[in-house]
């Protein structure tokens, strides 16, 4: 197997490796260990500064972010670059950037785009945990998943 | 960037000086480049005896005869030429052949071939230390059995069949009136490793390889024994070469390589031993080096083993992570299906009953003349990181 430069480096690297403690962390987890891929995101928020416009809920902003990963090169990889983006940004059940498009920046072959998913997954845990626990919004429903 | 360490010989090895300087000679046009086929004149006759003192050589080594000794590209083809041959040869006998579930890719697909052709196979599960007990070749043997097929020195892992036993219930059987399987073996990865002795071992076809003991690629031979009259058809037509069982031009400077290497692999004995002493050291000394990381399991027997083989399985830690971690600084092989063409997890380890993330996460280390204790140092502390890394990138640190 050859990976790309950027996966080569952000596997390497790695940064953002590790997990969260916190009254305002949520954790959302998608796989399996067993079926050799498992993720899981910690993401640590806080309420905007600015006051909200007229009628919307304050949305949370992501003030930091971990991973755990029992996985391939690729979505060590994937699971470093969507820490690295996400701190900062408000919280979004969704990706940096659509899956195929994710898969094209760190030249995936066809074979991982299903580990892909599992990314998807667990970030949308993530964020739904984050969402429910900022009291923000509605529970949305998670996919049962390892912890 | 320095290069990785090495420590993959038993997927290759590097020819040694010694055996490329006479495969020089018989190269060029001031060397020994005439066709050894070629009767008529000095060039032919001159090859000619270069390929009978390798055939020469190459017995001597492995204690056949040099009437044994059949020429081929490798082990692979050996193989081949040794199951197909045998089965064209018996068809009329029985359609039956016995193997391992451990064997090589060579000898498993053949197999599977002759399955498609509506023969039928029974492959032998052996223990979780990777070991065949002789009485199950014996409970596999049917009248129709034409074939046995049982690797020496299994490749992955290192584990030593006791051949001269499975031979010995070969004979049993056949003694008792019933048919008469013919026992083949592979042992590719032995020659140089462990004691092997053709002749007396009852084997009736032994595949060879050259480049596994510092020979070239591109050449093995199959012993198939004059003294046992072992019969087969042969695969390629075309000379009549090699007693018109492998046709085709025999490579004098591939077979004189061969010739070469296994007689420096072989000729002297106390060598023999004190390199396998050192190799051994050096395989317990990357063991207790890695050990202490827990979570680390060998495969294979140690006690039933060439030293020169250590297969280790990581838990809690992804396969196809672990060889991206070590490969830019460590050459060696992996269960991991990233890493095999046919995009499964080691079918040897999961043979052994390793679970599939077992078997994925498992690094084949193999040691060979170059190995010093600095390389494999430089190998604890590489996938020591590695997989104290990937740990904690697990939740497992």
């Amino acid at each position: 197997m050859t990976y790309s430069a950027l996966t080569r480096r952000y596997f390497d690297c790695a940064d953002g490796a590790g997990v969260l403690t916190g009254p305002r962390v949520a954790r959302g987890a998608a796989g399996s260990r067993a079926q050799g891929t498992w993720l899981q995101f910690d993401l640590a928020w806080r309420l905007p500064t600015a006051p909200p416009l007229l009628g919307a809920a304050p949305a949370p902003q992501i003030e930091a972010a971990r991973f755990l990963a029992f996985a391939c090169p690729h979505t060590i990889a994937v699971a470093s670059w969507v820490v690295e983006c996400s701190v900062g940004r408000a919280v979004s059940a969704k990706l940096p950037e659509p899956v195929q498009a994710i898969a094209h920046r760190f030249d995936l072959p066809v074979a991982k785009l299903g580990r892909l998913l599992i990314v998807e997954d667990a970030w949308a845990a993530a964020a739904a945990a984050l969402i429910v626990a900022a009291g923000t919004g509605p529970a949305p429903r998670i996919a049962g998943c390892e912890t | 960037m320095s290069l990785p360490v090495y420590l993959d010989y038993a997927a290759t090895t590097p020819v040694d000086a010694r055996v490329a300087a006479v495969m020089a000679g018989a190269l060029t046009a001031d060397g020994v480049f005439g066709n050894p086929g070629s009767s008529s004149h000095a060039f032919g006759n001159a090859a000619r005896e270069w390929v009978e003192r390798a055939r020469a050589e190459v017995a001597a080594a492995v204690g056949a005869a040099s009437a044994d000794v059949v020429w081929t590209s490798g082990a692979t083809e050996a193989n081949n030429l040794a199951i197909f041959g045998v089965a064209a040869h018996r068809q009329s006998e029985g359609r039956h052949l016995v193997t391992a579930r451990t064997e090589h890719k060579a000898v498993l697909d053949p197999c599977r071939e002759l399955e498609r052709r509506g023969w039928s196979v029974t492959y032998l599960a052996p223990d979780r230390s990777g070991l065949l007990d002789p009485s199950q070749v014996g409970a596999a043997l049917r009248p129709d059995t034409v074939l046995v097929s049982i690797m020496h020195v299994n490749n992955e892992i290192g584990v030593i069949q006791d051949i001269a036993a499975i031979a010995g219930v070969c004979a049993r059987y056949a003694g008792s009136g019933h048919g008469g399987a013919r026992l083949h073996v592979d042992a590719a990865q032995s020659v140089g490793k462990c004691a092997l002795d053709f002749t007396a071992s009852g084997a009736d076809l032994m595949s060879l390889s050259a480049h596994k003991v510092y020979g070239p690629k591109g050449v093995g031979a199959l012993l198939v024994s004059q003294r046992r009259r072992v019969h087969l058809e042969a695969l390629q037509f075309g000379g009549a070469q090699e007693r018109n069982l492998r046709s085709g031009t025999v490579p004098t400077h591939q077979v004189a390589g061969m010739g070469a290497a296994f007689a420096l692999a072989t000729q002297d004995s106390d060598a023999v031993e004190a390199e396998r002493r050192r190799i051994a050291a050096l395989q317990e000394r990357l063991w207790n080096g890695l050990e202490p990381l827990g979570g680390v399991l060998r495969n294979g027997a140690p006690a039933h083993s060439v030293p020169h083989v250590l297969n280790l399985s990581f838990a809690d830690v992804e396969g196809e992570s672990l060889l991206a971690a070590v490969s830019p600084f460590l050459a060696v092989s992996t269960g991991s299906a990233c890493a095999s063409a046919s995009d499964e997890a080691s079918y040897v380890l999961r043979s052994l009953g390793r679970d599939e993330r077992l078997a994925e996460a498992s690094l084949r280390f193999s040691f060979g003349r170059p190995t010093r204790e600095a390389d494999v140092d430089r190998a604890i502390e590489i996938v020591g990181q590695a997989v104290r890394r990937l740990r904690m990138i697990g939740g497992h640190g």
